[in-house]
Formats: C-alpha cells, sequence, structure tokens
C-alpha cells in the first residue's frame, strides 16, 4: 500500500500543481479562476452584456439577487448557491449540455469546494504586483542561490532528489551554448576542466559572459520577439533600412544595459532630454511591425492595422498579453475592456510615420547611424570626448554665448568649432574642430536606419467598433494604461516616454515578471510559465510561482541586471543537474525542474555549430544581412516583378561564414535553412520557437551546401590538426560534444571511416567531387580521399543529436 | 481514509484517466509508430489535443487546391451579363456601387465606366439548369457536370496582400497557421514517404504580385505543418539530393551510423523525442527515391498526356502540376495546393486572362476526369479560387478590344468538384453588373457576416474555410490551438458549412 500512496501523491502533484499532501488550501486565482476562465466567461465573463445573465468575473456580480430569490453564490446559504445547483443539475446543467467547454469531474470537485469554503474571489496572480518572497528553508547543502530553495522546496515535497550534477565536461557545453549559442573552444574546455578551484564553474562562466558571442546570441531571441526583419514584410516586401537596431541590441545585451533602460529607450529613446544617437536607433522597436504600400491600400486601414501590430506586439513582449481579444470587444476572460484596448493604441497613434511605406528603404522618418560594431565604437568614444569638451567648457561659454543652454550638444559643438563664433578664442576649440570634422568623417560611412518620432499634433484615437477602421465611435479617447495593471506613475506624461516609465516601474504587476520568465526560458528552454506570451487568465499557472516572483523582484532589486539575472539562472544547481530523463518521478515536460534542459538546437546555434567548429566562421559584428547559399529561384517564385528583394543574389568570400544572426531576414520568405528548425516568418511577435521534427530537416542537414562544405572543412581540420584517427575523433567530439567519444562512438565511427576510405580510393573523382561544393577552398596539400572519407564521419557526427540537442 | 485524502486521490485518478492518453509519453510514442499524430510539443492545450483527428466520417480524404493568386475575373469566365453589353462605356449607375469603397487605383478615375466581357459565352448543360462559361475556358468548360460554381463568394479585404492572407489563413494579418497548415494538423499524414502537405507553384506569363510563404506557412503551429514545396527546378524538394559524390550507399552508412550515435544518446538521456528523430532520417532517406519517382512522368501514357495537353511534358507548367497533383493524391499526400500566378489584370485583361486561362484550362478539366476515371474524385475535394474578383467597371483605357479591370471582393465565382459536393450545380447569384450578390429575383443583397448568421445564398471565405474542414471530416469550431491564452481557429469565430453545397 505504502509505494502505490506514495506513487499517488507523486502524480497527483505533477498533474494537478496546486493540491498536495501539505498544502490542503484552495488558492482562487490558482485553482479556480482558470475553471471560471475558461468554461464560464464565454457568456458569464465581462464582457457579458445582457443584463439578465449573471456575471461570474467578480463576487458582487456572483452573489447579486437573482430571479427566483436566488443567487449564483449565496453568501447566507452557500449549500444553495445556484452555482452549485446547476453544475450538479441534469435538466439544466451548467455548463449547457451541448456546451463544447464541459466541465470535468475535478473542476466540479473544485468549484464545489470553494463555494462550501465561502466562494471568495481574488485578482488573477499575474495582475497582482508581485512581492519577494523569502526563499524556502529546505536543510540542503546542496543549493547555490535561491533559484535552488524554491525548486526543491517542491521536491521534497513529493520527496525526491535534485538530479545528480552533470557531468562536468556536459554542464560546460551547456552554459556555453546557453549563453554564447556556441560550444566552448577546446582550450577554454580543457582550462575548466583542469581548473581545480572550487569556483571553477563561476570563473568559466564569466568568460562567457565576456565573450561578444554572449550579446549576439541573446539579441536573437529578442529579435523574434520584436519581429526584426530587413523587408517591410507585406506585399512587395522591399527592402527596410533597420539593421542599426539589430546591431544595437546586440551591443545592449554586450554592454549589460539594463533592462529597465533597454525598454525605455526602445520605446521612447527619441523622447528622452538630450537623445543620443544610440537612444533613436532603439526605437527602431516602435517602427518594427510589417507595412506595405500596395496599390490602392488605404492609408486610414493601415493606419489601424499598424497600431495593431504595435499594441499587441507590446502586450505580448513586455505584459505577457496581445490584447488582440479586445481589439473587437471587451475581453471575454481578461478585465480589459474594448475602451483600454484603445487607450493603449492612442500611447502610438502619435508617431509621425506614414502608414504606408512608399515601399521606401529610407521609410521616414529615419536617421543616419553606424553600420556596424566597429563604427559605432568609434562612434561612442567620439560622443564620450565631445560630452567631456562640452562639459569643461560648460560655465565659462554660456557666458560668452548666451544661447548655449538653449541649444543641443551637437549645435553646442558646433559653436565651440564655429571659427568665426563667440567661442573661437577659447582653448578647446581646437579639438572641438578635431571631434567636429572626425564626426563628420564617421558620419559619411553612417546608413539609415528606421526610427520613432512624434507627431507635434496628436492624431484622434477613437475606439473602433469590432476593431473596424472606418467605423470609430465614441469620444476621442487619450493615452491611459488598463486599469487592472494599475496607473501611470505621478508626473508621468501620458505618451511612449510614460508608458515606459510605467512598465519598468516597481508597482507593474506584469513587466518584471514577463522578463524575467522570458531569461528562464532562453536558459531552461521552457518558461515557469510555460505560456510565456500568455500570463492571462486563458495562460498557464507558472510551475514555480514563487520562484517567479521572486525572480521579478531581483530583476529589480539588481537594477534590472540582465547578466546578474542570466549568472543566477547557470550557476544554480538546478540548471546543474543532469539532463537525463530520470525513472523515478513520470515529469515528461519537466514542470517540476527536476532535471537540467534538454531540447533540440535552433536553427541558427545549429548552423554556427558547425561553422565554428570547422574554423570557418567569421566574427565580424553588424552589417546589412548577408546572404548565404540558397536553392535558386526561391524568392523570384514569389515576388512581384517590381520588388526589389525579387532576385536573391548570394554573396561570397568572408561574408557567407558570418554567424546566422546576420542572415538577411526576408519575411515573406526568410531563409530555408532557418525556417526548416522553427525558426518563425518575423511577420509576427515569437516567444518561443517550436521545436519540430521533420524528414526535411535530415535531409537539410545532410545535404545542404554549406553543411556539406562546413564538413569537409572541419574534416580537413580533424586531418591537418591531428595524427591519426583517435585523435581526431577526439578532436571531432570535444568540438560537438564537449566530450571524448565513448567506445560505441569510436567503433561506429572508425566504420564508417574505413567504409568511406575504401569507397573513396576506389573513386577519386567522387571525392573531388564532394570536396568541391561550396565556394571555400580545398587544402589542396592533403589527400582528396582521406578528406572525403572524413566528410562522411564529420558530416554524419554534425548531423547527430549529439550536437544538435542540448543535453 | 480522510476526506482530504479521498477528495484528493479522486481527483487524481479521474486526471490520471482524463489525461494520461493525451500525455506526452503516448502523442510521442504515436508519433513514432504511426506518423499520422502531429507532434504538440509546445502545445500546451489537452483541449487542442483531444481535438487532433477527424471529428467525423469524412466526404474528402484528400484536397486539391488550385489557387489563382490575383484576382480572376468573373466577369470573363464565369458569370455571364448581358445586359452589360447594352450599357458598354457608360458610367456604372450609383445604386449599383452603392457607396461601397474602391481601392486608391480607380478612386482616382473620373469615371467608372461599364465594361462587358468581350468574350462569348455558351450555355452547357449541367445537372441543373446549365452554366454559361466563356471561350476562355472551353475544356473546363466541358466537365461543368461535375462541378459546383459558386457565384456568390465574397470576401471582405481589397488588396492582394490582405486579401490572400485571408483567403489561405484566415486573417488578413500575417501571423497565423495557413489552411494546409491546419490540415495537416488535424489530418496528419498517411504516406510514410511522403510529406502530409506538399505545395506547387505553377509557372505564368503574368507573374505579378506576390505570394508570401505565410500562405502555407505554419503560423504559430508546430513548424512541421508548413507546407513542403515542389519545386520544378534543381532538387524537387528543397536539398533532396546527395551531394555529389555521395552516393546511395554512400548515405546508408551515414545513416546507420547517425542511428546508433542517437540510440545510444537515447540511452543517455532518455528523451522520446531522439527515437523520433531516427525515423525522421528514415523517411527522408525513403524520399530519396519516392520523390524522383513521384517526379517520373515516364510511366504516364500518352493519353494521359493528351488529357492534360502538351504543356503537361513541360515541368514548372500548370498542366504539370495538376498532372503531378493526381500522382500525389495516388500516393496518399492528403493536401495538394498549386499556386498559379498573374490574374491581376489592371489594364491589359485580355492579353493577360488569354494566357492564364489557357495555363490553367486543359489542366483543370484533365484533373477532373483523371480523377473521375479513377474513382478518386468522389473521395478528392478540388477546389478552385483566386483572392477576390473584379471590377464591373472598366479600370484605365476602355475600348471593344481590351479593357482593365480592378480588384472586387464583393462578389466572385469559386468552383469545387468531387469530394463529397453536389456535382453540376451552380450557387448563389449577383446581379445585373456582377457587383453584389443578389437574391434570386436578382435585387442586390449586402451580406454582413455575423457569428451567428450566415445569410442564405452566399459564401463568405470563413464559410468556404469551414466547408472544407467538413468535408475533410473536421469540425471548424473543434480544430483549435492554444496561442497566446487562446483558442484559436482556422475561421476565427466564424464561418458557416455550407450544407446546401453538400451531397
Amino acid at each position: 500500500m505504502r509505494p502505490m500512496r506514495t506513487t499517488m501523491i507523486l502524480l497527483l502533484a505533477i498533474l494537478h500543481g496546486s493540491v498536495f499532501a501539505d498544502d490542503p488550501t484552495l488558492d482562487f486565482s490558482r485553482d479556480v479562476l482558470p475553471i471560471l476562465a475558461d468554461k464560464c466567461f464565454v457568456c458569464h465573463g465581462p464582457d457579458t452584456k445582457d443584463a439578465d445573465l449573471v456575471r461570474l468575473d467578480s463576487y458582487e456580480a456572483a452573489t447579486r439577487l437573482l430571479s427566483g430569490d436566488t443567487r449564483a453564490i449565496d453568501p447566507n446559504h452557500l449549500a444553495e448557491s445556484q452555482i452549485l445547483v446547476r453544475i450538479r443539475s441534469v435538466d439544466d446543467p451548467m455548463p449547457p449540455a451541448d456546451s463544447d467547454k464541459q466541465l470535468s469531474a475535478a473542476e466540479r470537485a473544485t468549484l464545489e469546494r470553494w463555494i462550501h469554503e465561502g466562494g471568495k474571489y481574488a485578482k488573477h496572480w499575474a495582475f497582482i504586483t508581485p512581492q519577494k518572497p523569502t526563499p524556502p528553508v529546505v536543510g540542503s547543502d546542496e543549493l547555490t542561490n535561491p533559484i535552488d530553495a524554491f525548486v526543491l522546496a517542491r521536491l521534497q515535497e513529493i520527496s525526491v532528489p535534485f538530479a545528480p550534477l552533470a557531468d562536468r565536461f556536459t554542464l560546460a557545453r551547456r552554459a556555453a551554448l546557453t549563453l554564447t549559442g556556441l560550444p566552448p573552444e577546446p582550450d577554454q574546455l580543457q582550462a575548466f576542466l583542469d581548473d581545480a578551484r572550487p569556483d571553477a564553474y563561476e570563473h568559466y562562466v564569466e568568460t562567457l559572459f565576456a565573450s561578444p558571442r554572449f550579446g549576439e546570441h541573446q539579441a536573437r531571441y529578442w529579435l523574434d520577439a520584436v519581429r526584426y526583419g530587413d523587408t517591410h514584410g507585406l506585399h512587395l516586401d522591399n527592402k527596410r533600412g533597420i539593421y542599426p537596431y539589430r546591431d544595437w541590441v546586440i551591443r545592449a545585451f554586450n554592454d549589460n544595459l539594463p533592462l529597465d533602460t533597454f525598454i525605455t529607450w526602445q520605446l521612447a529613446g527619441d523622447m528622452l532630454p538630450e537623445a543620443t544617437l544610440a537612444q533613436h536607433v532603439a526605437t527602431g522597436f516602435v517602427r518594427m511591425n510589417p507595412t506595405t504600400a500596395e496599390g490602392g491600400a488605404i492609408p486610414a486601414e493601415f493606419q489601424a492595422k499598424n497600431n495593431f501590430d504595435r499594441v499587441e506586439t507590446i502586450g505580448t513582449v513586455l505584459m505577457g498579453m496581445s490584447f488582440v481579444c479586445a481589439r473587437c470587444h471587451t475581453h471575454k476572460y481578461d478585465p480589459i475592456t474594448h475602451i483600454e484596448y484603445y487607450e493603449l493604441l492612442a500611447f502610438f497613434n502619435n508617431t509621425a510615420e506614414s502608414p504606408l511605406d512608399g515601399n521606401a528603404y529610407d521609410y521616414a522618418p529615419v536617421i543616419k547611424a553606424p553600420a556596424n560594431q566597429e563604427m559605432w565604437d568609434k562612434w561612442l568614444g567620439v560622443e564620450v570626448a565631445r560630452d567631456r569638451l562640452l562639459e569643461s567648457v560648460a560655465a565659462t561659454a554660456v557666458v560668452k554665448a548666451a544661447q548655449w543652454n538653449e541649444i543641443d550638444l551637437a549645435a553646442k559643438l558646433q559653436l565651440l568649432a564655429d571659427p568665426g563664433g563667440p567661442l573661437k578664442d577659447f582653448s578647446e576649440h581646437a579639438e572641438a574642430v578635431a571631434i567636429s570634422q572626425k564626426m563628420a568623417e564617421l558620419e559619411k560611412e553612417f546608413t539609415t536606419t528606421l526610427v520613432a518620432k512624434e507627431l507635434p499634433e496628436p492624431r484622434e484615437t477613437k475606439r473602433l467598433a469590432r476593431g473596424e477602421y472606418d467605423q470609430p465611435v465614441g469620444e476621442p479617447l487619450k493615452p491611459k494604461v488598463p486599469v487592472i495593471m494599475g496607473s501611470l506613475p505621478t508626473g508621468t506624461p501620458a505618451n511612449r516616454l510614460g508608458l515606459a516609465r510605467w512598465l519598468t516601474s516597481r508597482e507593474h504587476p506584469l513587466t518584471a515578471r514577463v522578463l524575467a520568465n522570458q531569461l528562464w526560458l532562453r536558459v531552461f528552454g521552457d518558461g515557469l510559465v510555460r505560456t510565456p506570451e500568455e500570463f492571462g487568465l486563458q495562460g498557464q499557472q507558472p510551475t514555480h510561482p514563487q520562484l517567479l516572483d521572486w525572480l521579478a523582484i531581483e530583476l529589480q532589486d539588481s537594477h534590472w541586471d540582465q547578466k546578474h539575472m542570466l549568472r543566477l539562472m547557470v550557476t544554480s544547481r538546478t540548471f546543474r543537474q543532469s539532463s537525463a530523463h530520470r525513472s523515478d518521478i513520470a515529469d515528461p515536460e519537466n514542470r517540476l525542474l527536476a532535471r537540467g534542459p534538454g531540447y533540440r538546437l535552433d536553427a541558427e546555434v545549429i548552423r554556427d555549430m558547425g561553422l565554428w567548429s570547422a574554423r570557418l566562421m567569421q566574427p565580424f559584428m553588424g552589417d546589412e544581412g548577408f546572404k548565404p547559399y540558397q536553392p535558386s529561384g526561391m524568392w523570384e517564385a514569389l515576388m512581384h516583378p517590381g520588388s526589389n528583394t525579387k532576385n536573391y543574389i548570394q554573396d561570397h568570400g568572408d561574408k557567407l561564414y558570418r554567424r546566422s544572426l546576420y542572415v538577411y531576414w526576408k519575411r515573406t520568405s526568410p531563409h530555408p535553412m532557418l525556417t526548416l528548425f522553427d525558426a518563425p516568418s518575423r511577420e509576427a511577435s515569437c516567444i518561443r520557437r517550436s521545436r519540430s521534427s521533420t524528414p526535411l530537416q535530415s535531409l537539410g542537414l545532410l545535404n545542404e551546401t554549406q553543411r556539406v562544405e562546413m564538413s569537409r572543412k572541419l574534416a580537413e581540420r580533424l586531418v591537418r590538426e591531428k595524427d591519426d584517427d583517435a585523435r581526431r575523433l577526439d578532436l571531432l567530439f570535444t568540438l560537438l560534444a564537449s566530450r571524448t567519444p565513448t567506445e560505441l562512438e569510436l567503433r561506429v565511427c572508425r566504420s564508417l571511416l574505413n567504409t568511406a576510405r575504401e569507397r573513396y580510393a576506389s573513386a577519386p573523382d567522387d571525392a573531388l567531387g564532394l570536396l568541391a561544393i561550396g565556394e571555400a577552398k580545398r587544402d589542396e596539400q592533403l589527400d582528396p580521399v582521406e578528406v572525403a572519407a572524413w566528410t562522411q564521419v564529420t558530416s554524419t557526427i554534425l548531423a547527430s543529436d549529439v550536437a544538435i540537442l542540448m543535453y | 481514509m480522510n476526506p482530504l485524502h479521498e477528495y484528493k486521490l479522486h481527483l487524481t485518478r479521474r486526471q490520471l484517466f482524463g489525461r494520461a492518453s493525451l500525455g506526452i509519453g503516448t502523442a510521442a510514442m504515436a508519433h513514432l509508430f504511426t506518423g499520422a499524430l502531429p507532434v504538440a510539443a509546445n502545445d500546451d492545450s489537452p483541449n487542442a489535443k483531444g481535438a487532433i483527428g477527424l471529428h467525423h466520417q469524412p466526404r474528402a480524404k484528400r484536397i486539391i487546391y488550385l489557387f489563382m493568386s490575383g484576382g480572376p475575373s468573373h466577369h470573363d469566365m464565369w458569370d455571364y451579363k448581358p445586359k452589360m453589353l447594352d450599357m458598354f462605356g457608360q458610367p456604372l449607375p450609383e445604386e449599383v456601387r452603392d457607396g461601397q469603397r474602391i481601392t486608391g487605383m480607380t478612386s482616382g478615375q473620373s469615371t467608372l465606366p461599364v465594361c462587358p466581357s468581350k468574350y462569348k459565352f455558351t450555355h452547357h448543360a449541367n445537372n441543373q439548369d446549365g452554366v454559361y462559361v466563356s471561350e476562355l475556358l472551353p475544356h473546363t468548360a466541358t466537365v461543368v457536370k461535375d462541378l459546383c460554381i459558386v457565384h456568390s463568394t465574397f470576401t471582405e479585404a481589397i488588396n492582394h496582400d490582405p486579401a490572400i492572407t485571408f483567403f489561405q489563413t484566415g486573417s488578413q494579418v500575417p501571423g497565423r497557421p495557413s489552411l494546409g497548415a491546419w490540415l495537416s494538423y488535424g489530418l496528419g499524414s498517411t504516406n510514410e514517404n511522403l510529406p502530409a502537405y506538399i505545395v506547387m507553384h505553377a509557372n505564368s506569363k503574368h507573374a505579378e504580385q506576390s505570394i508570401f510563404a505565410r500562405l502555407w506557412g505554419p503560423g504559430f503551429l508546430p513548424a512541421d505543418h508548413q507546407g513542403v514545396l515542389l519545386r520544378s527546378q534543381e532538387d524537387a524538394v528543397l536539398y533532396l539530393s546527395n551531394p555529389l559524390g555521395v552516393t546511395r550507399q554512400d548515405r546508408r552508412a551515414q545513416l546507420d551510423a547517425l542511428a546508433a550515435i542517437n540510440q545510444a544518446q537515447h540511452e543517455r538521456f532518455g528523451d522520446p523525442e531522439i527515437l523520433a528523430r531516427i525515423k525522421q532520417h528514415e523517411m527522408a532517406y525513403r524520399m530519396q527515391t519516392s520523390v524522383p519517382e513521384l517526379m517520373d512522368f515516364s510511366g504516364e501514357t500518352e493519353e494521359t498526356f493528351n488529357l492534360y495537353g502538351p504543356d503537361s511534358k513541360t515541368p514548372g507548367t500548370f498542366a504539370a502540376c495538376a498532372l503531378n497533383a493526381r500522382r500525389l493524391a495516388e500516393r496518399g499526400v492528403p493536401i495538394i495546393q498549386i499556386f498559379h500566378r498573374g490574374w491581376d489584370a489592371h489594364g491589359n485583361l485580355v492579353g493577360e486572362h488569354g494566357d492564364q486561362c489557357k495555363d490553367i484550362d486543359q489542366g483543370c478539366a484533365a484533373l477532373i476526369t483523371d480523377l473521375k476515371q479513377r474513382g478518386m474524385l468522389d473521395d478528392t475535394l478540388v477546389v478552385w479560387a483566386g483572392e477576390f474578383g473584379r471590377t464591373a467597371y472598366c479600370q484605365g483605357n476602355l475600348t471593344q478590344e481590351n479593357y482593365g479591370r480592378d480588384h472586387h471582393p464583393r462578389c466572385f465565382t469559386v468552383w469545387m468538384a468531387g469530394g463529397g459536393v453536389k456535382p453540376g450545380i451552380t450557387y448563389g447569384k449577383t446581379d445585373d453588373f456582377g457587383y453584389n450578390i443578389a437574391h434570386p429575383d436578382g435585387t442586390p443583397m449586402k451580406p454582413q457576416p455575423t457569428v451567428d448568421k450566415w445569410t442564405p445564398g452566399t459564401m463568405h471565405i470563413h464559410d468556404l474555410n469551414a466547408t472544407i474542414l467538413h468535408l475533410l471530416g473536421i469540425d471548424h469550431e473543434k480544430l483549435t490551438y492554444r496561442y497566446q491564452g487562446r483558442d484559436f481557429r482556422l475561421t476565427d469565430v466564424h464561418g458557416h458549412v455550407m450544407h446546401d453545397l453538400l451531397l
């Protein structure tokens, strides 16, 4: 009996996540509200218009007197509450017998219990400002930080320990892939394995944070979320000048720009006093929506559509709610009204761009900005010098030039550098001239990027009936935030800047949680909220609610320090667990976090790893997206003859080997090797990618030109750098799996290798044919038969789950 | 036992029985062994999992969807309006247009002159009162006894991108799964050697107007539901061929090694997805023979080539794609789609539609005939449609010989055949100007689609999609996928199955 009962309780804890042995309380927000929302609110929710229909979205409404002297919840006679009566009724049941949404027995039991316990309401958890919980005391010496206390407390409820620690080399690979999107360099790996210090892992992790590859890899998640693309996305899908924004994101992550600042600049950098170039570039975020200039398109229609897209994307990315239902009507589930949607929209209805893009690369407003990271380095260096210089003359300059305090930094510099101006005799004049010249020189190389700008006179915003652009109704609306999420902090303006201040204020119930969850998703492969794009009533409950809140407040307490948060996660005992599935618990989705992360790696990581292992990868950062090999005719087959992205013109030379993050992103036809492995189109926001498994992936992995090219260059590397098969296989597995091969792997690889050697020895032309694929020159010093045979091995291992999985 | 424990255990058993069959393990296993169940790796809705599969007995096992991108002119092909001949060049009466919006391309024209079709229409018998077909479609006219022709189709968008996106994804704004992806999600594959959803692009001399990967894309569904392009250049399926210097035996050796290594990886980590991937590598290997076999038409008889016409021997033509559609259908591929571009006749309609109809006419007729001869038409649904129709008034210069027409979403013609639809009927009617959907007596009506009400005599795009799903055994209201906290559907909250059209 005993084992049986343990099993049951254990399964109970996993499946239900709410009611377990030590927690007999029913939590309204966690246990009851999701049932009401899913099964009842369609008719009895916040948007119920029929006055005769009882609303069940608040205690006040549910206890209202109904006809026949009854109440849905009768506080004085709980047992007579109509909810109880109707959910048990055979003749007149609720939900109605013909409804698709029937209550399960467990749900009925929960509702009954809730009514019997008083039928009290509480706010949905995600709308309550989080408080920092005290980490539970778990009595373990295995904890690295509070994350582990929350996770272990949960495991202790079902009396299971953490999984054993992952092997050191596995952990090295896992951390490197998580933070930089690449495996560790062999010497970096060896240094870590040799490091006997107790905090060797922490030291190792710091080297990963310091790598410029960190910002590139982390930026990619953000670019998915904001739907970054290099084309306008609709109709002609012409080129768009926006890649300085992409480079800015990478830089922000590498520089560890605090996330509240990161968000503020993107939403409203242009509204900050003395806005810098970077702050303007960051507002490309507001301009990221797909746009059109299709002949005959009606401007008012696209003014509305562009704004819908903005509201819903910003909602999804920063508030975990798309609000999409409220575009047409008051939300059925969440307490967001139709009017509130349009009040939120009003924050964005005042940007200066035309609703139609004119198919133009420089779809105004635009500015010129550095085209790559080298240029950014130089520019920011000069900006610092300028600011220092202007600071040093400020006190005296104001005496000589009355307008000094009225003008912006650029004008001040101009004034100081003006050979005929009032400040020409200042000793700083010469340096000002030099800085001006340097800036002018750099600006010559700048490129176009779309930015946000406010119109001087606001556009009128009205609610649109059913979301139809030509059906405005009611009074003009002012920008305002949804009541359920609080209000703009006092003293902040009702514009994009105020919106940013509100989102990043400590009172905001969602933004910090949503961002913390996105970080968790990047590290663990799934969010604590498994529906990271939806925190509303229809989303999932967090697997570890207290941990989520702790992380959200920790994010704020750390001054929105992204690296700090990621550091906590990757150094946690939770992260360091072995990722092997456990036989002692049935938890296929790893909701208990009782094992380490394991999943198929993203398209970009799979490609980058191969290029890197073959020593092909080019580290250059920035510039316009590059165009790798692509089967012919793919764009032409789709595109309007007038489109300037009709012809795919493949790049050559070094550009072919740049990181996948920089692949040119044509939104109506992204690169097939990316979409084959679940990359989104970037026409809409994507917080989490699916992870599919298809035969086409197999074909791509083994046959695509660049895959073959990287395989043969990796083969060359093995042959060139190591003397015998054993050492070569060692290097191969060290590169891709951060470990030496197992006996079985050795046997399998040797067998494949020898078969291939015989094959190519008897058909040297086939060897030469294989080694001619891709543009990278073959190393003619090496024996083509040997390299071709090794290519068969490398392409196999590169395609294997040893390489393409996180484990 | 203490009541609380009892309560919990009760709950547990319920949940076990309620969910065990939907758990990841089972889903993955089913996928592994049949290949039929879509992997819902990040599907968080048990409801959606429950919805996978057929809701009722299907009338069609597969669909062949012929999509005419750009907006074919119902006036010049299907919707005969002899009264317009008498009004050649006169302004379209105000009461006909009735203030409806028109695109920015003709809204600046000083007049909207009535533009009768220059083509001759001939009456052809069907299973009702017969139907007029224009001389542009001589072959299709011979199969009207098998067609269910809907003259009263209407849509919501007036420009290509939103209209075609609406047609294929149920939303004007990008981001939703395509019809084909929904079907793939709902039906899975019945073929071990070919993907479930295959898309072809047929050549056109007038390939204007873009189409987009989103039209066969997965949207927020798992990416394995995206349509697989079958191409007429290079590899028929992307990356199908082994690289130069790698033979089939070489690949076999690679895959054997790969399987051994992946198997060992599975033993170390116990991740069921690894086993699923081993199966996918094997299917890829099989596709390397099944696809070339598919693309090799040498087994087709001269009679068949004659049926589809001389183009059918040229890869990439509509006729060749149509013939290939039949071959795919024979091989158990359930979702087959052909996109043919070039129907956007703003100026030179006569020149362009002449070529366009020539491209497709014989192939369409042949496909119907061929399927019928092979006994496959009964369980194959064929759909022919474009994203909207074209205006009754002329855009640009109007002469007796040539003219142009702007976009017209308010009524246009779509036909279906086989797969449970009534053969040889027409449905719905337009007014004397082919401008508004009309009551049987010819007076215009203005259907406004609502959630609850369907307007008899009309077919909205959501209705068409609901009907397609219905014929394939899917309840359009039940095939849902939880995303952003919402159970999304192809038909949003709309759509009515067109029972009037069904056998």
